[in-house]
């Protein structure tokens, strides 16, 4: 199990276009993920968007990622990866 | 761009006027949402079809997205795969399942219970920007329930030349209806007698129905003409075929505002024969048109509207405040409400189970003595308001006295507990609609326990020749000048005079003027109609004499077809009454039953 705290910078939050792109990350690796609020301990299955969604993470909420798994290790890095991003919704080209 | 071609289609014209405008399409009760029961055999049956939805309006997803994609770039093409995300959640589905499982509940109730459950949740987030994504759930829910029911979504507003094209419109799609915009109404289904008919004709504006294949055939903003005269619609019309509409319309405009003279009152006959004239209302829309048109009070008052407009039970105070408006809407001359005539055509689905054959199934009184609750709740409310407006109780589709003894313990059962609680109400005298050959046939006892009678000429004429109305492929056999129609008026209107009861004739009937005269033969001096068909019933009666009428009614009733009674009404009218009824204003002759193109 790997763990890391990730904070949402993301001017919009986790909204429905945001969450999306975490879950498709999430799909993308057998291991399983959890996000939960490091503020109210609500908890979301981050390969569900219904569950993400109702995470209502704003701008400047603290997301605990908890992955276990055969490929945690790459599953965290990629969803780090999305979060340091801003969810690849600044203006500039996101990364291919 | 190519233009498109003109293209008629041919229906049936319910509704006078002629209309030019824009197609609006409009479906039908999407947005109402009904709950019923399903029984624990068919509860899988009701998962695969809710996971067939699922697929569908995940495919449309995909689809869209596509296109999006296309056109804005994968970016923001991603709010599609949020919603494709969501059709895919077993989170979701899932809920959706279980609330079909445990509830026994129907695919769609599901649908929006969950849907409620999560836009809850998501209303009370305190970010107003992600709250606002509350959206993207509705929007999702939405086109599953679309899918379950195989139907487009959303309903536009109304332009100023609106004209709903609908395959058919359920009352709570009319309810919604913005009303005072619609100029003007074509549907693929119906008859004369159809929901769609009856509305058109109370509102006044131009209505053609049975246009088979026109909704699927029309997008919105289309133009179109709707010409009821001539029994026909136009889509796309040619400049030329344009053109001749708007003069005719410019024409048609002047006499009709010059000649509208405002009367008031009972009718008389040439003889003095005071015939009186009601209304018939059922959405707030038409009650203007029972003081514009000069109606003598409500005769009858199609009280399932209410459950119509609500899609869940109204209550008894909700139901009092809607009594009391029409009461004060009809004056001195008082309201008669029918009691909810559920079932059928109507909204029995909130209830129960579709049944098999409905126009002979739990419906009308007999629906109200099944759900007593029902019954007893819209009887305290009507006689709660009766303490201060003038109302009175019809029951419709009674069989005979059982029905009519039970409904009549029900009301006195009310009334005493009313008395016990100490809560003001009012009398109400009861009437019984006769309109089953049963109560035909029983006519003379019921008389006697009843204060008044009331004639529905619409089922009158469905039950005794057996022809739904609403199917077009048996039109030809729905004939309201049948002999056998009219032997059951005479017969019920002797009943009537025997007991020295009031009889009310009601149905369409009644607003036809060539079908009124005959009606005044047959001894009707009361009758209830959509308040703008009173104008020209008043004008035609005020015209003939009561004595020739009942000479050529005596000889409508020795006829052997429905044939031989229009053309005897075609000759004799158009010798008497050249001018009131000029041939376009009588029964067509028929071919035969036996079509050909």
């Amino acid at each position: 199990m790997v763990e890391r705290t990730l904070l949402v910078t993301a001017r919009l939050g986790l909204h429905a276009r945001a969450a999306a792109k975490v879950v498709r990350v999430a799909q993308g690796f057998i291991s399983r993920m959890e996000l939960r609020r490091v503020d109210n301990e609500v908890t979301a299955d981050a390969k569900s968007i219904l569950s993400v969604l109702m995470l209502a993470a704003s701008r400047g909420t603290e997301l605990h990622v908890i992955v276990e798994g055969i490929d945690e290790e790459a599953a965290l890095s990629a969803i780090d990866r999305l979060f340091a991003d801003g969810f690849g919704e600044r203006e500039q080209e996101s990364p291919g | 761009m190519e233009q498109p071609h003109e293209v008629r289609f041919k229906g049936l014209g319910v509704s006078e006027g002629i209309v030019i405008g824009q197609v609006l399409r409009m479906h039908d009760g999407t947005r109402h949402v009904y709950h019923w029961r399903i029984n624990i055999a068919d509860l899988e049956a009701e998962r695969r079809r809710f996971r067939a939805a699922v697929q569908l309006a995940r495919q449309q997803v995909v689809a869209i997205k596509k296109q999006a994609e296309k056109r804005m770039g994968k970016d923001h093409a991603y709010i599609f795969d949020a919603h494709v995300l969501l059709l895919e959640d077993e989170k979701l589905t899932g809920d959706i399942e279980r609330q079909i499982t445990d509830e026994q509940a129907n695919a769609e109730w599901a649908v929006e219970v969950v849907g409620d459950r999560l836009l809850s949740l998501y209303s009370e987030i305190k970010d107003e920007y992600l709250r606002e994504r509350g959206s993207d759930i509705e929007d999702v829910m939405q086109r599953l329930l679309v899918a379950l029911s195989g139907v487009q979504p959303r309903r536009r507003s109304l332009s100023e030349d609106a004209v709903i094209v609908s395959q058919d419109l359920l009352p709570s799609a009319v309810a919604e209806l913005d009303l005072e915009h619609a100029r003007a109404l074509a549907t693929d289904t119906g008859g004369w007698t159809s929901h769609t008919a009856i509305l058109a004709r109370g509102i006044g504006i131009p209505a053609v129905v049975g246009l088979r294949d026109l909704y699927r055939r029309t997008r919105t903003g289309d133009r179109i003409i709707v010409d009821s005269t001539r029994n026909e619609v136009i889509l796309h019309p040619a400049p030329a075929t344009l053109e001749r509409y708007q003069a005719e319309t410019a024409s048609r405009m002047k006499p009709r505002s010059s000649g509208a003279v405002r009367e008031s009152g009972p009718v008389r006959t040439v003889d003095g024969v005071e015939v009186r004239m009601r209304a018939n209302v059922e959405v707030p829309a038409e009650f203007e048109g029972v003081e514009k048109f000069g109606a003598q009070g409500v005769g009858l008052y199609r009280s399932e509207f209410l459950l119509a407009r609500r899609g869940v039970a109204v209550s008894e105070q909700e139901q009092q405040l809607a009594y009391e408006e029409v009461a004060r809407v009809a004056g001195e001359d008082g309201v008669i409400i029918r009691l909810f005539d559920l079932g059928g055509e109507n909204l029995r689905e909130q209830f129960q189970e579709p049944e098999k054959n409905p126009a002979l199934g739990l419906r009308a009184i007999r629906f109200g003595l099944r759900n007593e609750e029902v019954m007893r709740t819209q009887v305290r409310a009507i006689l709660t308001a009766a303490e201060n407006a003038k109302l009175k109780i019809v029951l419709p589709m009674v069989a005979d006295v059982s029905d009519v003894r039970r409904a009549k313990t029900i009301i006195t059962d009310e009334g005493n507990k009313l008395t016990e609680a100490g809560r003001g109400f009012g009398e109400v005298s009861i009437g019984a609609m006769i309109e089953v050959p049963s109560a035909v046939f029983m006519a003379d006892n019921i008389a006697r326990i009843v204060d008044f009678f009331e004639l529905g000429t619409n089922d009158l004429v469905q039950y005794t020749l057996a022809v739904d109305r609403g199917n077009d492929e048996v039109a030809d056999w729905f004939r309201t000048l049948h002999p056998a129609v009219l032997h059951s008026i005479d017969r019920s209107l002797k009943s009537a005079a025997n007991a020295g009861i009031p009889a009310i004739v009601c149905g369409e009937m009644a607003s036809t003027p060539a079908y009124a005269v005959l009606l005044i033969g047959l001894g009707a001096t009361d009758l209830s109609m959509t308040p703008s068909a009173i104008p020209r019933v008043r004008r035609a009666l005020a015209g003939i004499d009561s004595r020739d009428a009942r000479v050529i009614a005596q000889d409508c009733l020795s006829c052997e077809t429905a044939d031989d009674v229009e053309s005897i009404v075609r000759e004799r009218f158009g010798k008497l009454w050249p001018d009131l009824f000029p041939p376009k204003n009588l029964p067509e002759r028929r071919q035969t039953n036996s079509k050909t193109e």
